[in-house]
């Protein structure tokens, strides 16, 4: 479980979030405007932003923990990977999922490389594992970064607009796997593809004003959504005439 | 083949490499006891040798530290101002007569590390001021600061006596000559220190060769890892420009070439990089002895002649993607 308690944010002294409280049972989908401060709220769930306020993950306030534990607990997944060495493979990019659990200065135990090939295959990217990932598409990049955050063997999973560069048939795929992940971890999702977010089925956050407004479900309404986005909307997608 | 003929060829000229300059000496002369090529040889020559070996294998690793650091292809202690740095801090000792005393060298080499060392500083500081993925700025700012660096450099220049300004010039173009063994013993002890922490740390070098935020998310103290490397760095270039003067590109051009190379990450990398930049640098050096003028080209000059045309093939290859 994770709780927020008088979460708020500003960047460059414009308040982004303002006074948030939410108790997270376990999983949650985040939606909102651009700009509007998902990704800032899944940031300082990370602590990779500054914040006012106290999170606790299990009852533990974030702030105890090393940066260590809080990878173990906690792991984000980025929309798009900007990757500047261009050679690391995939089998070495998911192993970097396996660093929080390394001893200092040696090299990766055959074990981390047994979780590293079993998380491949379960994704069905083992075909791809001496690519260099610069050299993927950014569906298996996607699949990849999600691959390391599962070799990570944390509880929590943030993923940040998972489906946002990619084709309806990836965009599949990857809401495939977000949804059994469901089982085993505690999913946090941003996105602003709505048919995704239907999908995945989770209790929605919608921030708007620097304030959070949680349902726990019915939040997939034409109505409902046409008052948050001030858009028309017919069975999720948005009516631009 | 290719790579190993390329590995080969520089060996050769390393084993090469004592034998050439103004003296051409041969083998069988330097066994003669106490003769002048003796001198030369083990005095002169070997040293030198060692010490551009080191400078190569300290200027190569400071530039794929910085690379990957930075995530940037441009990003060299030269490119950054941290060798300008360096060299106005040893231009400020010889205008103010230190060069010409007894313990000069020192006192030079003193001020030159404490200039790479304050423009580490004033870069990590000015650094806060910009958003965390504008690492162009920061390359900016570095030129800045080595555009500022110079004209500092040319008030010195306006300000100096004739032998003073000989002095700094002779500094500023570089040269990997060398007197004896003290140089090249403690630039070898701090090629070895580099080379062992990048080593060591190649596992955080390798996360934040991908983003800070991923490398702070696997638990990595970013900050922290990359000031204990820059700072490791930064005693290697300000050392070695304050003995030798700024020798630039080689930072640039080595890590790219190995990269062609061995298309491996950057863990891969480290050893090759060190070890080519050595040899690297050794073979420019040797260039620069080989070819008879009245006096010896300096090593700055071969090092930008065949480094300058590969920054402008890099920028519009690989930068403009």
């Amino acid at each position: 479980m994770i709780e927020l308690k008088n979460i708020s944010c500003a960047y460059n002294k414009r308040v982004i979030l303002s006074n948030i409280s939410l108790k997270i049972e376990n999983h949650l989908t985040i939606l909102g405007a651009n700009g509007s401060g998902k990704s800032t709220l899944a940031k300082a769930l990370c602590n990779l932003t500054a914040f006012e306020g106290e999170i606790f993950i299990e009852s533990q306030n974030i702030d105890t923990l090393s940066l260590q534990q809080r990878a173990k607990a906690i792991s984000y997944i980025p929309a798009k990977l900007d990757i500047y060495d261009s050679f690391i493979s995939v089998e070495e990019f998911v192993l970097l999922g396996r660093f929080p659990y390394k001893k200092s200065f040696v090299e990766y135990s055959e074990e981390d490389k047994t979780i590293v090939s079993q998380t491949l295959a379960f994704l069905k990217i083992a075909h791809l594992s001496s690519n260099a990932v610069s050299s993927l598409s950014s569906g298996e990049q996607q699949l990849a970064l999600i691959a390391q955050a599962l070799a990570q063997r944390s509880k929590i999973i943030i993923f940040d607009e998972p489906t946002a560069n990619l084709d309806p048939r990836n965009s599949k795929i990857i809401a495939t796997h977000i949804k059994t992940l469901k089982e085993n971890y505690q999913v946090i999702l941003i996105t602003h593809d709505l048919h995704l977010a239907n999908f995945i089925d989770s209790p929605t956050a919608f921030i708007k004003e620097k304030t959070l407004h949680y349902y726990e479900d019915d939040f997939f309404s034409d109505e409902n959504l046409e008052e948050h986005y001030g858009v028309s909307f017919n069975s999720l997608a948005v009516q631009y005439d | 083949m290719i790579k190993f003929l390329i590995w080969s060829a520089l060996f050769g000229v390393l084993l090469l490499s004592p034998f050439i300059g103004a003296v051409n000496l041969d083998i069988s002369s330097i066994f003669v006891s106490s003769s002048l090529e003796q001198t030369i040889f083990f005095d002169l020559r070997i040293p030198r040798v060692l010490f551009a070996f080191f400078a190569g294998i300290i200027l190569s690793l400071s530039g794929l530290l910085f690379q990957t650091l930075f995530r940037n292809a441009l990003m060299t202690p030269y490119t950054l101002g941290i060798s300008s740095g360096a060299v106005l801090g040893a231009g400020i000792a010889i205008k103010l007569g230190l060069g010409t005393l007894v313990f000069g060298v020192a006192a030079i080499s003193i001020f030159g590390f404490f200039g790479a060392m304050l423009t580490v500083f004033l870069l990590v500081y000015l650094s806060q001021f910009l958003h965390s993925h504008q690492h162009e700025s920061l390359l900016l700012l570095g030129i800045a600061l080595s555009l500022f660096y110079s004209s500092a450099l040319m008030i010195l220049f306006y300000l100096g006596d004739a032998m003073q300004n000989d002095m700094l010039i002779r500094f500023t173009m570089g040269s990997l000559s060398v007197i004896g063994w003290s140089n090249p013993i403690l630039l070898g002890i701090i090629a070895f220190i580099l080379l062992v922490s990048i080593y060591a740390y190649r596992f955080e070098l390798q996360l934040l060769s991908i983003s800070e935020d991923q490398a702070h998310l696997k638990g990595i103290n970013t900050k922290r890892v990359t000031l204990l490397l820059l700072m490791v760095s930064s005693l290697g270039i300000g050392t070695l420009v304050s003995i030798s003067g700024p020798i630039g590109f080689v930072g640039l051009i080595v890590p790219h070439i190995v990269a062609k190379l061995y298309p491996l990450s950057v863990s891969h990398r480290i050893l090759k990089t060190a070890l080519f930049g050595g040899f690297f640098l050794v073979a420019c050096d040797t260039i620069t002895r080989g070819i008879q003028t009245q006096s010896e080209l300096p090593i700055g000059i071969v090092t930008a002649l065949i480094g300058a045309p590969f920054f402008i093939y890099l920028i519009i290859t690989k930068v403009s993607k």
